[in-house]
């Protein structure tokens, strides 16, 4: 099974840690852009005829700052073009400040039946610091639109002057109004994005601080009953996103629009991060990718590893078997043993203990020759 | 030439009294390379001579002179180094000569090593010149350190130049001085051949490339060649002299200066210091070498990457060659494997060696602490020398221990006198003298333990005076001393690449200090790792790199993945330039730490 990510590159003001391709000025140039994407797609339609797809993703930007008739044609042109289940998880990716009933009946019609709502945090100030155009009032008046539905929110740690009750209180709002999943992620200042001057300037909790924002995180989600299936992903029983799991296990995927990524056959490629340049490529009637590179055995054992790691399932050792024709506890006995200390390793699995999973990078790096 | 217009001669100076640039000067004025050509301090050839602004490497060139007297001269100058560790270079280049431009400094006058240099000069019976260097500057007050020259020195100072280098004012002056008052070479050319070799280095297709300096008789290529310290017999394949590249002249004949190549392969046949001859017409005896080098600071070489030991060899024996002070013996730690015990004149001379293997043999290394060689009396009445603190034989063995001892010379003015005294009582030192040089400067004499001044006391005069004291050292011999071996434990593991000899009063202070070092230099683990100090077997100071908390990558979806991999290789990456002290991970610096005494 393979999945599906369409980018829509546009939002209705750039939050101050985005490194993503992402314009708040060029929202008039929605439309053309849905119609390269169509065309994209309608062009991966004989290579890929043979996959089968279970997820379709359209993240961003904000997507929902596009007309929603946009979307619809995009999930429309999706099933078109592509074998896509019928049972098919369709996720978009929302802003509370950009929603609207109309929208969402639109979404729902359309065949979205999931929906990933960008919340980050309860407080106001803090939102206003990362730049968000919404409020909490926002998001609340979004989770009830969204009321039975399967959605997720977004929560950030890590922010300036974040107190562990203002993480708490994030969790719980989310838990509140319906999330039956919740991403958690430790904000990342990025080179280039005005957060990184905060954190120049000393101004972002340090390393340990965040590990207690999330460990307090982590088990105030399990109090609610969202079990942790990925470092940063919390999902009630069955809700975990299918889209991420398929990264996570080193799936093959198509993306679509600009700075999409794929990986197909082994073969990992990008489209250009510029929209001019992908507007002049498609409407050249050529592919718009700008980087492409063919992943070795080694490079594929390296990355299922790395990804496998992340998730609190850990590597599969059966499936491990089916790809590498290996097995895992013996080829890497030397570094299990040196690592006994913070892995769990049964006939089935070797994964990452729980209390040890916010330390991983030392340990997954290891694994690498 | 006729010998009678040749003159051999160097420049000695306090280190920034302008040595390079006079040199830079002589050679403009004599035509040796155009003003186009100039390159600033041409004959600091390495980098690392030029970044530091200091000279390393003795460095020869040949010059021609029309003097006023019409006839033209053969200069053959020698550029030495000024900094006090490399007093082994100058001595070598002082054998080669039989006159030397003295350099002081118009507006700082007399200093450490100047005195330190003439009293080299001496020794070898050099004619010397003394040259006021840097008139232009407005603090300029030659016709004092005129009278500081003849007072503090006892030379006649009447003669000197007055000299602005750096301006190029009064360069002819020098000229005409470096052949009035310097004698030319004397020395048979039907002699049979000695030639003292005073430097060398190894060429990649010539071989090893000696710098010679021709006493009696005559060398060309075809010769037949031999040194008195091996039977191996070589033909000269060039001989030519310094210009300051090598420029290949037919004969070197007595009184020259120049090089012989031969197509010597194996670097430990020749040695800094002994005397070519030729193979079928030797000389009875060799000429005077030097002294032996005595080695003041030693320390731990090992490559980071274990199996690179063969490469470190090799870079390390070359490096001789072109360093005679250098001295080295095999050693292995059982914290960092196989490597070198390495002798160096001083911490400066340790930091540049370090340097050129990393930068001239791409090699990366790890150092350990600096010790001197302390001399340990056992109880069954044997005596031996112990530099590395892990070859202390146990207590109960040890009688008692000798340390090395300096007289240390301080020149300042005598605003800083209070800072100075207190820095010596705190380094342990004892108080000999003090004289008044003039109203502006007080000459201090001192006895200090070595081991207290090899680590920063130069750095720290020098912030203590802001720049103004100079400070140089002479071995005074042992005394008794109180001593302990400092061990360093890390996760419970003794660290023997750690350890120390200290003075048992400083112990516990310096137990302490190295505890905080090492913690701020270890990086946080994934567990907590307890770093303590201990004397045998006691421990007297801890402190705890706490376990990394956080070391994830928040995010990894589809567009990522290649991204975040990269991050993580780059991780792995900066792993491999730690070693693995047990379970511990400790990066090539931390070795170093050991240095940092105090945070001033």
């Amino acid at each position: 099974m393979a999945g599906i990510y369409v980018h829509i590159p546009f939002c209705k003001s750039k939050c101050r840690y985005c490194d993503f391709a992402s314009f708040s000025d060029k929202l008039c140039y929605a439309e053309s852009y849905m119609a390269c994407v169509y065309r994209e797609m309608a062009k991966r339609k004989e290579e890929l005829k043979n996959y089968s797809f279970n997820t379709l993703y359209i993240g961003g930007g904000t997507p929902s700052v596009i007309d929603e008739s946009y979307i619809a044609m995009l999930v429309a042109a999706a099933k078109k073009n592509f074998n896509l289940s019928a049972d098919a998880e369709i996720t978009i990716e929302m802003n509370p400040g950009t929603v609207s009933a109309r929208k969402i009946g639109v979404y729902k019609k359309c065949g979205i039946n999931r929906f990933s709502v960008g919340l980050q945090t309860a407080v106001n100030s803090q939102l206003a610091d990362l730049g968000r155009v919404h409020t909490l009032n926002e998001f609340v008046t979004c989770a009830k639109l969204l009321k039975g539905e399967n959605f997720s929110a977004d929560v950030m740690i890590g922010l300036k002057n974040q107190t562990a009750e203002d993480v708490e209180k994030t969790i719980e709002t989310a838990a509140a109004f319906g999330a039956s999943h919740i991403s958690m992620y430790a904000l990342t200042p990025e080179d280039g994005t005005p957060v990184y001057t905060d954190y120049l300037n000393g101004e972002l909790p340090d390393g340990d601080e965040v590990a207690a924002l999330y460990e307090m995180g982590v088990k105030r989600l399990k109090e609610l009953g969202f079990d942790r299936y990925e470092v940063s992903n919390f999902a009630k029983k069955g809700k975990e996103s299918r889209h991420n799991l398929n990264y996570w296990r080193r799936g093959e995927y198509i993306g679509f629009g600009v700075s999409a990524s794929s990986c197909i056959n082994d073969v990992r490629f990008t489209n250009t991060f510029d929209l001019d340049e992908y507007f002049k490529c498609i409407l050249s009637d050529n592919f718009a990718v700008i980087d492409r590179q063919e992943i070795d055995k080694e490079g594929q054992e390296e990355e299922y590893i790395m990804l496998a790691l992340r998730t609190e399932r850990g590597i599969d050792t059966a499936d491990y078997k089916s790809k590498f024709n290996a097995d895992f506890a013996k080829k890497y006995s030397s570094q299990i043993k040196r690592l006994e200390r913070f892995l769990s390793v049964d006939e089935k699995s070797v994964k990452i203990k729980p209390e040890h999973l916010f330390v991983q990078n030392s340990i997954i790096i290891e694994f690498f020759n | 030439m006729n010998s009678k217009n040749v003159r051999n001669f160097c420049i000695i100076a306090h280190i920034d009294h302008g040595k390079s640039t006079l040199a830079d000067r002589l050679m403009e004025k004599t035509g040796q390379v155009s003003k186009r050509e100039m390159e600033d301090q041409l004959l600091d050839s390495m980098d690392i001579e030029r970044e530091r602004g200091i000279t390393i490497k003795l460095t020869p060139v040949r010059m021609f002179y029309t003097a006023k007297d019409g006839q033209e001269y053969e200069l053959n100058l020698i550029d030495t180094p000024g900094h006090v560790d490399f007093t082994y270079e100058v001595s070598r280049s002082l054998a080669a000569c039989e006159g030397a431009i003295l350099i002081v400094d118009a507006s700082q006058g007399v200093e450490a090593q100047t005195l330190a240099n003439v009293y080299l000069a001496l020794e070898n019976n050099l004619e010397i010149l003394p040259v006021i260097n840097k008139i232009d500057l407005p603090s300029a007050r030659p016709d004092e350190v005129k009278a500081e020259i003849e007072e503090v020195i006892g030379l006649d100072a009447s003669y000197a130049p007055l000299v602005s280098a750096k301006e190029g004012i009064g360069i002819e002056d020098v000229l005409e001085a470096v052949i009035k008052y310097f004698p030319s070479p004397e020395g048979n050319t039907k002699a049979p051949l000695r030639a003292l070799i005073f430097d060398s280095y190894y060429d990649n297709y010539k071989g090893v490339i000696l710098f010679v300096r021709i006493k009696e008789g005559r060398v060309k290529s075809g010769d037949k060649i031999k040194t008195f310290r091996s039977d191996k017999i070589y033909e000269v394949v060039e001989t030519g002299v310094f210009s300051p590249n090598l420029l290949p002249k037919d004969e070197l004949s007595a009184g020259d200066v120049g090089y012989i190549a031969a197509s010597i392969k194996s670097i430990l046949d020749v040695a800094v210091g002994d005397t070519v001859t030729l193979a079928d017409n030797p000389a009875p005896e060799p000429l005077a070498g030097y002294k032996k080098v005595q080695s003041v600071v030693f320390c731990g070489i090992y490559p980071l990457d274990g199996s690179r030991f063969n490469d470190l060899k090799e870079a390390i024996l070359k490096l001789q060659l072109n360093d005679a002070s250098l001295i080295f013996e095999p050693d292995n730690s059982v914290a960092l494997g196989f490597g070198f015990r390495c002798g160096f004149l001083g911490l400066l001379h340790m930091e540049i060696i370090q340097e050129r293997i990393e930068r001239e043999f791409g090699l990366e290394i790890i150092t350990t602490a600096p010790s001197v060689s302390y001399k340990v009396v056992k109880t069954d009445g044997e005596t031996l020398f112990v530099d590395n603190p892990s070859h202390l034989p146990p207590q109960s063995e040890i009688e008692h221990m000798e340390e090395p001892i300096v007289k240390a010379d301080i020149y300042s003015p005598p605003d800083y006198l209070g800072q100075i005294m207190d820095l010596c009582r705190e380094k342990r030192g004892t108080f000999l003298q003090m004289t008044y040089l003039d109203k502006s400067r007080v000459r201090l004499e001192y006895d200090l333990p070595l081991n207290e001044i090899i680590f920063d006391f130069f750095d720290s005069i020098k912030s203590r005076t802001r720049g103004y004291a100079s400070f140089d050292y002479e071995l005074k011999g042992y005394e008794r001393s109180k001593l302990v071996k400092l061990d360093i434990l890390l996760n419970g593991e003794p660290c023997d690449a750690l350890s120390m000899i200290v003075h048992e009063d400083s112990a516990y202070t310096r137990g302490r200090t190295l505890c905080e070092n090492l913690k701020e230099a270890i990086p946080r683990q994934l567990f907590e790792v307890p770093v303590q100090a201990a004397i045998g077997g006691k421990i007297i100071a801890r402190e705890t790199v706490k376990a990394v908390r956080k070391d994830v990558l928040a995010k990894c979806y589809g567009g990522d993945i290649t991204r975040k991999k990269k991050l993580l290789e780059k991780q792995k990456e900066g792993k491999k330039r730690m070693r693995s002290i047990g379970s511990v991970e400790v990066p090539s610096e931390v070795f170093m730490q050991i240095l940092k005494t105090n945070k001033d």
